[in-house]
């Protein structure tokens, strides 16, 4: 009986290294991923600003009509929304109203952020999924933009399917991290 | 199912929803879409992120992740301590010139950043400390920091007023000239509690040193020579020229509102390039960083919250809920306190963004109806939410002074706000009774006639 005990500790113990190997490797995976995003986001916030301060200064001294300015700044900034949008909840950094926190139980309050990220995954995998599907038929029909500059549409909705992709993924480790290891979910993952 | 029990329904959705804790982004986002699946037609699903990528694809929208940059770079940088202490050396002889110094830094770095929380932040680090060194009581330096970085949400740059500009189809250039009248009011009213306060203060203390006790700090006067304030002026000076320069490239018809939030946001990081010297990685990874983090959550906020307004409208909630305050007959001044009393309500639990979206399809049509001006409303509309961040439970400005002055119980600082809740609530009862305080600046400057988004 002491034997099948000690043989089941060991098994648990070993099927938690597992898991722990597991979602470490997908915390850092999501975190090096998001040190790319970041980068990026970071030159595509600074590139729009570019963009329309030349805009203006283009406009007028140099009377040069604006056509492609907003459309780019737009397709820049709607894009870094969207990618960024992982980074953001891998430090949580997503607001939501905290108000019951302080009235429920340690258990309770696990129970409850563990509901709130599984409801928040459904809606971002769906999202996420309709985003490709908006993607592939972007791609399929050539859409363009309603402006006289015709950008491809593929360009912004492809930043809202693979951040939404890589959002539902952050959210997933997360809910896992709760269930896998509730003692360390809580804990802030440290954002690039 | 009929349009109230459908309405009844998403409301009660929406609140189980949102106080579950769940990110507010993705509990707007669901609701919206569970609703989409059971009560509109199945088509409607597949254009989900068709309609958000549509509803954020505003160029006016898409301004906000720039103005925040303005305001990370310029609230990341020491600006806000040497605009401080530049007011404070000038306005070293006015009693309770310190009081007044951080008043209008609050209200000047406001304009410059358009956040209250990097307002109350930037000003407050420096000013608190310095206040209560100089003998004024915790409460008196809390209140005015946090009241005074109110002024974020209201001054332009408002993220607020951008929000309102595109929910209620008005001009965002004549909602951020509505916005200065009341902000100089504001800056006003607190600045005369912050003297009123001072000078009790004062009489406290010089009524204890007179009975034999110590000799507070507060009763000793500064002064400062010509040459030291000359001194304090060369850092602040530039600051205050993009501050202009910004508002002349907006009203004087040299830049749409974009493209005056990239220049604000690529002069802003050259100013403090130059200036401070903020040009090394690792200056600009935190400015860049905090930038991406709030414009990321606010603009999903704004997304979802434009998804849920759509389902909303398309279920006819929006119309029928405005249509039964229409119904309902109430007193222009009633419908008034009724609409102020929901945003202080929602105010409690929801930032502005969030509360502006959700509630103009509904409160809009009943105002228009009544003949309230929108540009007005949306004016008083922010000042109401000022209330807010300096109120418990949320109250964000009051949880900003509690982690920069730690030292100052968070029991105090609630008192601290306390008067200056009162000083809004009084505030928006002189907007009401002196609407030209709001409308008179956009009127004279685009003229009377309402103008639909510059």
């Amino acid at each position: 009986m002491r034997l099948t005990c000690a043989n089941e500790s060991s098994t648990m113990r070993e099927k938690s290294t597992t898991n722990s190997y597991v979602l470490d490797s997908l915390d850092l995976l999501i975190s090096r991923l998001n040190v790319v995003i970041v980068f990026f986001s970071t030159i595509a916030v600074a590139a729009a600003g570019c963009i329309l301060s030349w805009e203006a200064t283009a406009r007028y001294l140099f009377k040069i009509p604006s056509d492609w300015q907003d459309e780019v700044t737009i397709f820049l900034l709607v894009g870094t929304t969207f990618l960024s949008c992982a980074w953001v909840q891998q430090s949580r950094g997503h607001i939501g109203i905290q108000a019951l926190s302080s009235v429920l139980g340690p258990r309770a309050n696990a129970a409850r952020i563990l509901l709130g990220d599984l409801m928040s995954f459904l809606f971002c995998a769906f999202f996420s999924w309709k985003s490709w599907t908006l993607l592939l038929e972007a791609i399929e029909d050539h859409q363009i933009s309603g402006s006289a500059f015709g950008a491809p549409l593929w360009i912004p909705y492809s930043s809202m399917a693979i951040g939404t992709s890589l959002l539902s993924l952050v959210l997933f480790a997360q809910i896992l991290n709760a269930l896998l290891r509730p003692s360390a979910s809580h804990t802030r993952i440290p954002a690039p | 199912m009929n349009t109230l029990q459908i309405g009844l329904l998403f409301g009660l959705a929406t609140i189980a929803v949102l106080f579950s804790g769940m990110p507010i982004a993705f509990a707007l986002g669901s609701v919206a879409t569970v609703f989409m699946y059971f009560f509109m037609p199945h088509a409607s699903l597949d254009t989900v992120a068709q309609n958000v990528y549509e509803e954020m694809a505003s160029i006016t929208l898409l301004t906000i992740p720039l103005f925040i940059l303005k305001g990370a770079a310029i609230g990341k940088s020491r600006a806000g301590k040497d605009l401080y202490s530049a007011l404070h050396i000038w306005l070293s002889k006015v009693p309770g010139g310190l009081g007044i110094a951080v008043t209008i830094a609050c209200g000047l770095f406001a304009a410059m950043a358009g956040s209250s929380a990097a307002t109350c932040s930037a000003i407050g680090s420096s000013a608190i400390p310095e206040m209560q060194q100089r003998g004024y009581s915790s409460r008196l330096c809390a209140g005015l920091v946090a009241a005074g970085g109110t002024l974020g949400i209201l001054l332009p740059p408002s993220i607020t007023l951008i929000l309102f500009a595109v929910a209620a189809e008005q001009s965002l250039g004549r909602l951020f000239l509505a916005g200065i009248g009341p902000g100089i009011l504001l800056v006003v009213l607190f600045a005369s509690y912050g003297i009123f306060k001072y000078r009790m203060e004062v009489k406290q203390a010089q009524a204890s040193a007179d009975q034999g006790g110590d000799r507070s700090r507060i009763l000793q006067v500064d002064n400062y020579t010509a040459k030291e304030k000359l001194a304090a002026l060369p850092k602040v000076l530039p600051f205050l020229t993009l501050l202009l320069g910004v508002m002349l490239a907006l009203y004087g018809g040299f830049a749409t509102p974009s493209e005056t939030a990239g220049l604000g946001a690529i002069l802003a990081l050259i100013l403090i390039a130059v200036v401070y010297g903020a040009y090394k990685s690792s200056d600009l990874i935190p400015i860049f960083t905090s930038t991406l983090s709030e414009a990321t959550m606010l603009m999903m906020i704004i997304g979802m919250s434009l998804l849920y307004s759509y389902v909303m409208s398309y279920l006819h909630i929006s119309q029928s809920a405005a249509e039964w305050v229409v119904a309902l007959h109430l007193s222009k001044w009633t419908l008034f306190l009724a609409v102020a009393l929901l945003v202080i309500v929602l105010g409690f639990f929801l930032p502005p963004v969030s509360i502006i979206l959700m509630t103009a399809p509904i409160i809009l049509p009943p105002l228009r109806a009544q003949g309230f001006d929108l540009i007005w409303f949306g004016v008083v509309m922010s000042v109401i939410m000022e209330m807010g961040l300096i109120h418990p439970p949320v109250g964000l400005n009051i949880f900003v002074i509690n982690k920069i002055a730690p030292e100052i119980p968070l029991k105090d600082v609630v008192w601290g706000t306390l008067p200056f809740v009162f000083l809004i609530m009084f505030a928006v009862l002189i907007l009401c009774v002196f609407p030209d305080l709001v409308l008179a600046l956009p009127d004279h400057y685009f003229g009377t006639a309402t103008t639909k988004n510059s």
